[in-house]
């Protein structure tokens, strides 16, 4: 006889939730798991515990006796003979709560380990992901998203906050080059790189920033960051909420198209990487015409082709790397770190075990926001304890803001003596850079000013080309005829003569004559800033006027209407060549 | 939740260290709450922080930027991290009593 229960809405609910979300990937991962145990021994819940309840297996089929009551074709008829059971209550949903988020991080080791391909990491976000859409969630994990769903980040930082923090880490980056141009552009089309942040660092720690800002300019890199669209976190990852993370996946990819970027780089962000470079694009159902990098694999190129220089003597320490889960095991991106830390200090030891077997910072799926789990955290974080201590480190090197803050608060718990630093920051503190320009010391009694003198009939002219002269450190004379020109040049002895060749009375060809064939003149250079008579465009054909009278050349030529950038560095570097 | 105990204080405290309640909090608090924070004398600089994050956070009820806590305080970024190792959301936000940072911290 049945037992007849009153279901919970909310118990209803999560099951009907889950019958919609069983496809390909997650019956196959539901349904081949034989129970051998394999994965018991990977998960550091079960290592630091040894509760039987910590198991990989054990934890999954919380969530698989759903599967097994509804999919299973033995269990429809008799679920309890293989382990099929229902929701009921709530209790039964906050029970689930607290293993899919209090007990597993999602770090994945699990799934390398087991010998029948079961994704366990996805069976627990599957968990979530029914939790999530009937409002249950660790708070931490419901304020985050929230955040991101109304301001598009995970900090709530307002756009004018992201711009005022942009433009203080600009002045701090120009201190520390020594380069008044170094900057982090803004919104700025046509780029190579279009580079996305962990909130992280515009909200508390903005140090990692500056170090990538300092690579990309003295890799002369052609980059920008958006004011809209910078966030590459995605708490949609977390708890579940695909529709979340094609939201954040699709505001990121906004801003790579809206500013034309060649490609899009993510910073050392583990999650952020995972979901913008391999969920996102499936969860927004979206094709990109554009390829998605982690700023590791950008600067191991800039190594590799000898765009950036790195000198290991610069980081004197023992230096060890954490291969964060969703960079290392699901991203693949285990030797870039490492070639780059190789060559960034003077010591780098490797940590056991490594790459895509190492253990999970203890801080990952979230876990840093939800304190009601933290005691449970720092408890099993003593796996990551004893690897970290056997490396004998002084440094331990991560590519991942969250594995820093996990792997700080379990170097606190069990006292090491270790500090945390992301890979990007020792490769800019190894970065062996010149500078690009610098602005030459000049006590005020040396500046030269020199002195131009401005020929041409038309006032407007004379006063727009002196004002532009002037308003750029020169002195200026005119005149308005070829006399008037002549006494100047006697009296004032510019330094550079700009002339009109469409003159009243005797030509500016004819002046031109007189200045290149006097002794007095002739050694001072000249720019003719000349139109072309619409009356008689052949009028004034300097060129062969120039060739017939075996005259030197003027040392520039501007044609009207003036483009004053080209004026004012044909000037500038006239006047170089002549002092020289 | 679990008790704080140093010295005579003795406070109620989240999973994380950050004080439960923070009407709870003085200046003997935060003396204690900073031996957690490997900061064993508040000085002049540090007060300073503390209680420009305190002004901020009872008018906003949240953290500042970093910039903002820079700029008011006139201290660079560099001597935030010497003055509390944990840096500023888990270590000054602490010691001053706000309430744990949301996110990825």
């Amino acid at each position: 006889m049945h037992k007849v229960i009153n279901k919970s809405e909310k118990a209803k609910n999560a099951e009907e939730s889950f019958k919609k979300k069983m496809n390909r990937q997650a019956i196959l991962s539901f349904g081949v798991c034989v129970h051998c145990g394999m994965c018991t021994e990977s998960c550091h819940y079960y290592l630091a515990t040894k509760d039987p309840k910590m198991a990989p297996a054990y934890k999954a089929d919380r969530v698989r006796k759903l599967y097994k009551k509804y999919f299973d074709w033995t269990g429809r008829l008799l679920p309890k003979w293989v382990g099929g059971d229902e929701f009921n209550t709530d209790d039964d949903l906050t029970e689930l709560m607290d293993i899919v988020y209090g007990s597993c991080t999602m770090c994945r080791r699990c799934s390398f380990n087991c010998p029948m391909g079961v994704d366990k990491a996805l069976l627990m976000r599957t968990g979530r992901a029914i939790l999530t859409e009937q409002g249950i969630a660790p708070q931490g994990i419901i304020d985050v998203s929230e955040d991101q769903w109304k301001i598009g980040n995970q900090m709530g930082i307002s756009t004018d906050d992201f711009l005022e923090t942009i433009e203080w880490l600009n002045d701090e980056l120009k201190t520390e080059l020594d380069d008044p141009s170094a900057e982090i552009p803004i919104d700025k089309p046509n780029c190579n790189i279009i580079y996305a942040v962990n909130p992280r660092e515009i909200k508390y720690a903005p140090m990692s920033l500056l170090a990538i800002a300092k690579i990309f300019h003295v890799a002369n890199e052609s980059w920008t960051m958006a004011s809209k669209g910078w966030d590459n976190t995605n708490f949609g990852l977390f708890s579940g909420d695909n529709k979340l993370g094609a939201y954040m996946g699709n505001l990121v990819y906004d801003s790579v198209e809206r500013l034309n970027g060649n490609m899009l780089v993510t910073s050392e962000c583990g999650h952020g990487y995972r979901a913008t470079a391999w969920e996102s694009p499936n969860w927004a159902a979206r094709d990109l015409n554009f390829r998605i990098y982690n700023v590791l694999e950008i600067i191991t190129d800039y190594v590799k082709s000898g765009r950036i220089k790195l000198d290991k003597s610069l980081n004197q320490f023992k230096v060890t790397y954490h291969d964060p889960c969703n960079l290392g095991r699901s991203g693949g991106i285990t030797e870039e770190p490492r070639y780059l830390i190789n060559r960034s200090v003077s010591d780098y030891r490797e940590m056991y075990p490594n790459r895509a077997d190492n253990f999970c910072c203890t801080g990952g799926g979230g876990a840093m926001s939800m304190g009601e789990y933290s005691k449970r955290r720092l408890e099993t974080a003593i796996v990551k304890a004893d690897q970290l201590r056997a490396t004998g480190a002084d440094i331990v090197a991560t590519a991942c803001h969250n594995c820093v803050d996990g792997l700080t608060d379990l170097i606190k718990f069990y006292k090491l003596k270790m500090k945390v630093s992301l890979v990007g920051e020792l490769v800019a503190d190894a970065l062996v850079y010149q500078k690009m320009y610098k602005v030459p010391e000049i006590k005020p009694e040396e500046i030269t000013q020199y002195k131009v003198l401005v020929i041409d009939d038309e006032p407007d002219v004379i006063m727009y080309l002196t004002a532009l002269l002037e308003d750029n450190g020169y002195k200026t004379i005119s005149a308005a005829t070829n006399e008037e020109a002549l006494t100047q040049l006697d009296k004032e002895h510019p330094d550079l003569i700009t002339l009109d060749l469409i003159m009243p009375g005797k030509s500016g060809l004819t002046f031109y004559h007189t200045l290149r064939t006097n002794a007095q003149y002739k050694g001072i250079p000249v720019v003719i800033v000349s139109g072309v008579n619409p009356e008689n465009p052949g009028q004034y054909d300097s060129r062969s006027f120039i060739y017939q009278h075996s005259l030197p050349r003027p040392e520039g030529y501007i044609e009207k209407p003036v483009n004053k950038e080209l004026l004012l560095m044909t000037i500038e570097k006239i006047l170089e060549l002549k002092n020289k | 939740m679990a008790v704080f105990t140093h010295g005579n204080i003795s406070i109620e405290i989240d999973e994380d260290g950050f004080i439960e309640d923070p009407s709870t909090w003085n200046e003997d608090v935060a003396k204690a709450l900073a031996t957690t924070e490997d900061v064993f004398e508040l000085t002049p600089n540090h007060w300073k922080v503390i209680h420009y994050l305190r002004d901020y956070f009872a008018k906003y009820g949240i953290a500042p930027m970093i910039r903002q806590l820079c700029k008011e305080t006139g201290f660079p970024l560099k001597e935030i991290y010497e003055l509390f190792p944990s840096g500023p959301a888990k270590g000054a936000c602490k010691v001053a009593g706000l309430a744990k940072p949301t996110g990825c911290v």
